[in-house]
């Protein structure tokens, strides 16, 4: 019954599509069609598919092939809702209701027959919905039932509803890693919206290539859009580190791993992307350029998820034995072929830049920002492919790792905290002379005094000692630059610095929702250098009352304890954690054991304080003692702060009512 | 104080400032984790892309323990990597070299920053017009576009083909693994096929996905996680003829490989040869045992050359017989 209710779903999602695709086209060619009812089709088809698939995992039935291989009675609330994306299908039927929405909201702002530019991105989100819908039906199918059911789990399934159905009893559970943490519930849904949502933008740019109006109107249509995915897309990168953090006991929050880097890739073209579409909004510059970047972005979101979830990160050789890996990859090579071919067809219209006038203008900044965070993800991109091509060509295996991305990423980093120094106070067009040299000079006096302190009270702070004091110049000069035009204001008015500067913020909330977002990164910046330099580790093994002195504290090993949950078996040790002869804190390093699983998933008991965090992971127990790995992360919320604050700064700009002229005539008065 | 002369002051402090910093970080004792360092560069062998230091798996362990060692005894970073690299199947170097074939890995980001460097200062040079009227048609500039479009297609086509092709050949090495009622386990993780045996432990026809799942570790030298399924599908008596004696042939291998007891080793084979007298990995490793456990050089080369009479024998099997037997009639150790 809901094997069928969630196939009939992902069908009528499907016809919708199709539909959206054929309309949009008509209505570009000055014909009259209706898209909302084929747009509601999608989205009530998408969301019956997702009822189905929720109702199947909350009322354990077990007919339904998926839920029978990754869901268990045992599966507690809110893990059995999290299950429907815990592995493929299930993962895309989440991406087609994401998708089903955004193509929902692109259609509610289509304007009728005279709309062109928006029709053809309604057509270009249909085309994308036929695809993974499309996906749902033939190679990654969620609602197969079971027809050879196994003691536990499914060997067999059919994508035929009314096949006769042989339900096991109970299924394995989703895997362990992801019911060990809330965070997991909440991650990929996130990242989802943030990567879906760049379908927007993408939509846009090759309707109105298609339509041969590059002028930057798909820009200001698409600007909300891209806000919203590009914060979501952080929101979820910093879940996702907060998660490993938590949950994988090896004390980091960031390796690199290709399912990572599947991440980080499109957020930084997005990054870039929303830089360099103001320069064109602004000066009509790098028209060409944002279409590079937007279809870049897009391509991005669709290979990393082609990296994910083919298998191919595995081993090169499951490639082939998947279907969903050529379909992904095939899906990726048409949109790069097919919008490079049309921006290519298209290029005589698209206008070429003016010439800029100067590199020390906010433009030149961002054209540098541009270049480094292009970079950026290229580094990335090569780093997590090229093992992949390397053996598919030559068979030769190479691994990189950590060590590669980080001697590149690094200094990358550095150069981006430099330029975001210099970015926000440097005017459009070209900056008087001594302009910056006034705006600059105190902050990075504050800037090196700070960082003269910390060298000369912490030791061992390595490269940590640069973010900080890059970050403290980033920070400072957007504080400085709102204390001078508010005190500008301040002399024809009769009203407190305060008050100017409230105004000032509002006048232009976009950019300092920007200078938000700019802060944030900086905070992530110093929790990074920090985590990376200044952590104490130690491994001990201790009896039943032993205690060890560690980072300040005193750790005393009260006793071993066993718990029983309905879906694992929890066994860890107590240890009171003593500061200054006083109790702080009791922690629970331990083990869950999970039925069908061989071992234990080992979780860190995390301590956390301004400080930083007393991180404690269980190695090894047996009936006399306990071996335990003991780490600090020092300041490790630095990094949740500055990601919360930079996905901060792209929800308030989306509030931001521009009234820019009155700002930027002043500062072009503050230039002279 | 003139304007010129705070300037000239602000400088100066600024720099000398800057010049301290970089005095005060660079007298700075470096105290960098060797340990961590060195596992960081090394590839997990059973883990998808993480390195030894941030794995959780039991091999990984073992590796970063005897990193701890040979750091304790004062060996080099490289002369461990090699120990490491050289021991265990699977490990790989996560910090490619600047040379070979990961040349162009290095190379790449600096030819795109080059390359990114050189196009904003063409475009400083060459200015398109400051209108936002789009330039008139031109004829030729079309027809050089689609010539490129044309080309970037049939790029991608070829690179489609030729990796399909180049992964099509490969699979069937990797898929050499039985399967549970006749299902393909290739594309099955290590985490799924270890959930599916423990969920269906009572299930007698898990014993060939155990089996595959444990052939996969044995492959890549973790024989700790293979041991406890092979085991498992030796001690089972509803497991068949074959699976048993693979379970008991590996089992032998293991004991004598990784312990070093010839006596256990040879006892779990024959224990396969009674179960199936014929089987050619029993008798080959049978042979393996006398030669390089007992030294009974003569009656190894007797079943080597027993052995490559069988005309069922795969190309590659045949070829380590033949090779191995040459060795043992050279009078060679056992590799």
């Amino acid at each position: 019954m809901l094997a069928f209710l969630g196939s009939a779903g992902v069908l009528a999602a499907l016809i919708g599509a199709v539909l959206l695709v054929l309309r949009g086209i008509r209505l570009t060619r000055g014909g009259d069609a209706d898209l909302k009812s084929p747009a509601n089709l999608v989205l009530a088809g998408a969301l019956v598919a997702m009822g189905a698939m929720q109702i199947a995992l909350l009322s354990d039935d077990f007919a339904l092939a998926y839920v029978a291989n990754h869901h268990s009675v045992t599966t507690p609330f809110p893990f059995d809702v999290a299950t429907a994306w815990a592995a493929l299908e299930g993962s895309i039927v989440l991406w087609g209701l994401v998708l089903a929405f955004f193509t929902w909201v692109t259609v509610r702002r289509q304007g009728g027959p005279s709309d062109r530019l928006g029709a053809a991105a309604v057509a270009v989100m249909g085309g994308v919905a036929i695809f993974f819908f499309g996906l749902m039906i033939t190679v990654a199918n969620p609602f197969e039932v079971c027809v050879d059911a196994l003691t536990v789990g499914c060997a067999g399934s059919s994508p035929w509803p009314f096949a006769a159905i042989d339900a096991p009893a109970d299924g394995p559970g989703p895997n362990p890693l992801l019911q060990n943490h809330l965070l997991m519930a909440v991650h990929p849904p996130v990242l989802y919206i943030g990567y879906v949502g760049l379908t927007v933008p993408f939509a846009y740019a090759i309707g109105a290539l298609a339509l041969g109006t590059p002028g930057p109107e798909w820009l200001r249509r698409s600007h909300r859009s891209t806000l919203v995915a590009w914060s979501f897309l952080t929101l979820g990168i910093a879940f996702g580190g907060w998660w490993a953090y938590e949950v994988l006991s090896w004390g980091g929050y960031w390796a690199w791993d290709p399912v990572e880097n599947a991440s980080l890739m499109p957020w930084l073209a997005a990054t870039a992307f929303i830089h360099s579409g103001l320069v064109q909004q602004r000066r009509g510059m790098l028209q060409a350029w944002n279409f590079v970047l937007v279809i870049s972005a897009f391509a991005l979101t669709i290979l990393g998820t082609f990296l994910t979830r083919s298998g191919t990160i595995n081993s090169v050789h499951s490639f082939t034995q998947s279907a969903i890996g050529p379909a992904l990859l095939g899906f990726l090579v048409l949109v790069l072929v097919g919008s490079f071919t049309l921006f290519a067809m298209r290029s005589h219209l698209v206008a070429s830049s003016p010439r800029i006038e100067s590199f020390v203008s906010r433009e030149g900044t961002f054209l540098v920002n541009n270049l480094l965070l292009t970079v950026y993800a290229f580094v990335v991109l090569i780093g997590t492919t090229y093992p992949l091509l390397l053996e598919a060509f030559t068979g030769t295996q190479v691994g990189v790792g950590e060590p590669f991305f980080n001697r590149l990423a690094v200094p990358l980093s550095f150069m981006l905290l430099l330029t975001m120094g210099f970015g926000p106070v440097t005017p459009w067009r070209g900056a008087a002379p001594g302009l910056l040299w006034r705006r600059l000079r105190a902050p990075a006096l504050i800037a090196l005094a700070l960082g003269l302190l910390v060298a000369l009270t912490v030791t061992r702070v390595g490269w940590a000692i640069l973010a900080i004091v890059l970050g403290v110049f980033v920070i400072a000069a957007i504080v400085a630059l709102l204390l001078e035009l508010a005190i500008n204001r301040t002399a024809k008015s009769q009203r407190s610095v305060l008050e100017e500067a409230r105004t000032v913020v509002a006048n232009d909330q976009a950019f300092w929702a920007g200078q938000v977002s700019h802060i944030g990164v900086v905070l992530v910046a110093i929790g990074i250098a920090f985590a990376a330099n200044l952590p104490l580790h130690a491994e001990v093994e201790m009896s039943q009352g032993d205690s060890v002195d560690f980072a300040g504290f005193t750790l005393t090993y009260d006793a071993p304890f066993r718990r029983n949950e309905p879906n694992r078996v929890v066994e860890g040790v107590r240890v009171d954690v003593h500061r200054g002869g006083r109790l702080v804190s009791t922690l629970e390093p331990r083990a869950n054991f999970y039925a069908g699983v061989t071992g234990g998933i080992v979780t860190p008991a995390v301590m956390t304080r301004p400080g930083g965090d007393l991180y404690l992971t269980l190695r090894n127990l047996d009936a006399e003692t306990v071996e335990l790995g003991l780490d600090t992360s020092p300041m490790i919320w630095l990094l949740w702060l500055g990601g919360l604050t930079t996905a901060t700064g792209g929800f308030w700009s989306l509030s931001a009512r521009r009234r820019e002229r009155v700002v930027e005539q002043e500062r072009v008065l503050a230039d002279v | 104080m003139s304007e010129r002369i705070r300037n000239v002051a602000t400088v100066i402090v600024i720099a000398v400032m800057a010049i301290a910093l970089v005095l005060l970080t660079s007298t700075q004792p470096a105290d960098v984790d060797r340990v961590e360092q060195i596992g960081l560069r090394i590839k997990c062998p059973v883990c998808q892309g993480e390195s030894i230091a941030n794995s959780p798996s039991p091999m990984a362990e073992d590796m970063m323990d005897l990193v701890s060692e040979r750091v304790a005894a004062g060996v080099s970073d490289q002369g461990i990597i090699d120990e490491l690299l050289g021991s265990y199947t699977g490990a790989v170097l996560l910090d490619p070299p600047a040379s070979g074939s990961t040349l162009a890995l290095w190379l790449a980001p600096m030819v795109a920053l080059a390359l990114g460097v050189g196009v904003i200062l063409w475009w400083q040079r060459h200015p398109g017009s400051d209108t936002h009227d789009p330039a008139p048609p031109v004829e030729r500039s079309r027809t050089r576009l689609l010539t490129g479009g044309v080309v970037l297609i049939l790029a991608f086509a070829g690179i489609v083909v030729v990796a399909s092709n180049s992964l099509q050949d490969r699979p069937a090495e990797a898929a050499g693994a039985a399967a549970l009622e006749g299902q393909d386990l290739s594309e099955v993780s290590n985490e799924t096929m270890e959930a599916v045996v423990a969920a269906n432990a009572d299930n007698p026809e898990v014993n060939g996905m155990r089996l595959a799942l444990a052939e996969r570790y044995f492959e890549v030298g973790d024989y700790r996680s293979a041991f406890p399924h092979y085991l498992l599908v030796a001690e089972d008596p509803e497991a068949t003829a074959g699976e048993a004696v693979t379970a008991l042939v590996r089992l032998g291998w293991m004991a004598y490989d990784g312990n070093g007891e010839v006596e256990t080793a040879t006892r779990l084979v024959d224990e396969a040869l009674a179960i199936d007298p014929r089987s050619t990995v029993a008798l080959y490793v049978r042979a393996r045992l006398r030669w390089c456990g007992a030294g009974e050089t003569d009656q190894a080369i007797e079943t080597f050359e027993g052995l490559l009479t069988d005309p069922g024998l795969d190309p590659e099997t045949a070829a380590g017989i033949e090779a191995d037997l040459e060795l043992a009639r050279d009078g060679g150790e056992c590799p």
